[in-house]
């Protein structure tokens, strides 16, 4: 039984898909506790789709994919924001149209110039056969996104929580709005390799979502959503193998279960404990009546 | 003492906004305020009062006209941290996981590391600037679990953590029971005899006389600027709000015909302005009638 259990491990493109996983799943989910308080998940669900038609130039180019995804991240986000400016259109109705309209593009590109790149790697992500260039892309972005994320969590939370106050006390709002959406596009390409453009964006939202409903101190909440990446992205790719199913689809029905779990149980933002806080009022105010 | 006593003055010069759309939100504003003083922003709304808040803040910038602190151009006041913002209620996402400890230190970052590490020094300031407000016993709390009171005064002490020397508070009062205003005027007064000088934005008309030494009336520009006995009158009120403004007349009311001198005025939440004949302006509880109650 053990030893079945350690199959995988004997490996090495498991070994290497757990490894690259988990660290990928680490940074989103450190990342998603911005995303989720800034209310830019839809905004990440954008990027990820929007980075696709520079994924699919970059290669004919001969170029790292990375690279290109990263500015077809920028243009789509710096579109966005310029039909928002200039036209009275809901900030929704402007991500909409422009994502799919990238989205749409990239997979033009693709059937029209087929290359070794094939569209199934990224909508749903290839980690079993992840090739080795493509593993040290992510551990080069996952390393620049934790160095800045470390060294500007402080800055950042402030710009999610009170932007004004992070103006008038002289940071430069621009930067850090710059800062985030290049954190968001650079993340969702190394997260494309591991979940496919599809659920990327539930590896920037999940972790942070869960945590969120965990505690409310934003220190435990990097911690918890940070851990719960970790550990579901690894457990995913290793679950993967037993299952024969996508690696992708394990992490993120982990990650699910987990929110879920959350969401029932939570010790103060639970369902449960908002039913068992609504009852004591009621009695509460019955007894306050009768007395 | 949390901030040094150097001596301030805000001068706003012919000041006019005009956005990137072509709407002129102010134009040819002035007014100035020496140090030590808690002055009224009063005006409908639309008037520009949120435009010249953010003129004094350097979020835009005047296309004409000048904003100085100190006599220094907004930019540099932003570096020190002189200027602080009070944010309305509304503003505030209050479900933010941060305790107040978290909210007031932020009121630090300004003179931080890179890192923005807390030294010793910016914990002491964040600590006497919670006991000044006494909300040092709910350091640790969520700031979603106080009450409307309890949450201005988380706001008011980062303001002082940031060693603001100019505070800007926006609609103080909404949301908060009136013992609690009391309690923000009376620390206001303190911020004011220290030297502050505080710029409020209010529709509570009542209170102005009441804690106000200074009124800006604006609509689109300043209509009126000074001394609260000189520019609150019933003249530049009308001026300024044209005929938005309930008013009751008691002069013209069956309360006159029954009594002419004896007049009570109930109201649930926002204070009333009181005006006698010939203009005269209400305000027994100001500065000296209030020493007068406690000695």
């Amino acid at each position: 039984m053990i030893e079945q259990l350690t199959i995988p491990f004997q490996y090495e493109y498991m070994l290497k898909a757990i490894f690259v996983s988990a660290l990928i799943g680490g940074v989103c989910a450190f990342l998603s506790c911005f995303v989720t308080l800034k209310g830019w998940s839809l905004m990440g669900d954008a990027l990820s789709h929007s980075i696709v038609p520079g994924v699919a130039l970059a290669v004919m180019l001969g170029l790292p994919f990375a690279v290109g995804a990263f500015f077809a991240g920028l243009l789509a986000a710096a579109a966005m924001g310029f039909v928002k400016a200039k036209t009275p259109i809901r900030e929704d109705a402007t991500i909409g149209i422009v994502f799919t309209s990238f989205f749409a593009l990239g997979l033009l590109l693709i059937s029209l110039y087929p290359t070794g790149f094939n569209l199934r790697t990224i909508v749903f992500g290839n980690m079993l056969g992840i090739a080795d260039f493509d593993i040290l892309q992510a551990i080069v972005i996952c390393a620049i996104a934790m160095t800045v994320l470390l060294a500007k969590w402080k800055d950042l939370l402030l710009f999610c929580f009170d932007a004004n106050q992070a103006r008038s006390i002289g940071l430069n709002t621009t930067a850090l709005h710059f800062i985030l959406l290049s954190l968001l596009s650079a993340v969702a390409v190394a997260a494309l390799q591991a979940v496919g453009a599809c659920l990327v964006v539930a590896m920037l939202v999940t972790p942070g979502a869960t945590a969120y409903l965990l505690t409310d101190r934003f220190g435990r909440m990097l911690g918890i959503a940070s851990t719960m990446g970790v550990l579901t992205s690894a457990a995913g790719a290793y679950a993967s193998y037993f299952l024969d199913g996508s690696v992708g689809g394990c992490i993120v029905v982990l990650q699910t279960t987990l929110f879920l779990l959350a969401f029932a149980f939570a010790p103060k933002h639970g369902m449960l404990a908002s039913r068992r806080a609504s009852r004591k009022a009621i009695a509460a105010t019955l007894q306050e009546v009768s007395a | 003492m949390i901030s040094d006593q150097a001596s301030l003055e805000v001068h706003v010069s012919d000041v006019t906004v005009t956005y990137n759309n072509g709407h002129t939100a102010l134009h040819d504003a002035s007014f100035h305020l020496r140090s030590g003083s808690i002055c009224a922003l009063v005006g409908v709304n639309g008037s520009g009062k949120s435009t010249l808040f953010k003129a004094i803040m350097g979020f835009v910038r005047p296309s004409r006209g000048s904003v100085t602190i100190g006599g220094r151009p907004v930019k540099e006041a932003q570096k020190k941290s002189w200027v602080a913002y009070v944010p309305q209620s509304e503003e505030v996402d209050w479900t933010f996981p941060v305790s107040v400890w978290d909210v007031v230190m932020m009121g630090r970052y300004g003179f931080m590391n890179f890192l923005r590490t807390p030294r010793p020094e910016d914990k002491r300031l964040v600590r006497e600037s919670l006991e000044r407000v006494k909300m040092w016993d709910f350091r640790d709390r969520q700031i979603g679990e106080l009450s409307g009171g309890q949450k201005k005064r988380v706001f008011l002490a980062r303001a002082l953590a940031q060693g603001g020397r100019v505070i800007l508070l926006d609609e103080p009062f909404t949301g908060v029971d009136v013992k609690t205003e009391a309690a923000i005027i009376e620390l206001l007064r303190e911020l004011r005899a220290a030297g502050h000088i505080m710029l409020v934005s209010t529709h509570n008309l009542g209170s102005v006389p009441e804690f106000c030494d200074q009124v800006v009336l604006i609509n689109r520009t300043v209509l009126a600027s000074g001394p609260t006995e000189e520019v609150f009158t019933q003249a530049n009120l009308a001026l300024a709000f044209g005929g938005v403004l309930r008013q009751f007349q008691f002069d013209h009311s069956t309360v006159d015909d029954s009594d002419g001198r004896a007049v009570t005025l109930l109201t649930d939440d926002e204070r009333p302005v009181v005006l006698g004949r010939g203009g005269h302006l209400e305000h027994r509880l100001s500065d000296e009638g209030k020493q007068g109650d406690e000695s």
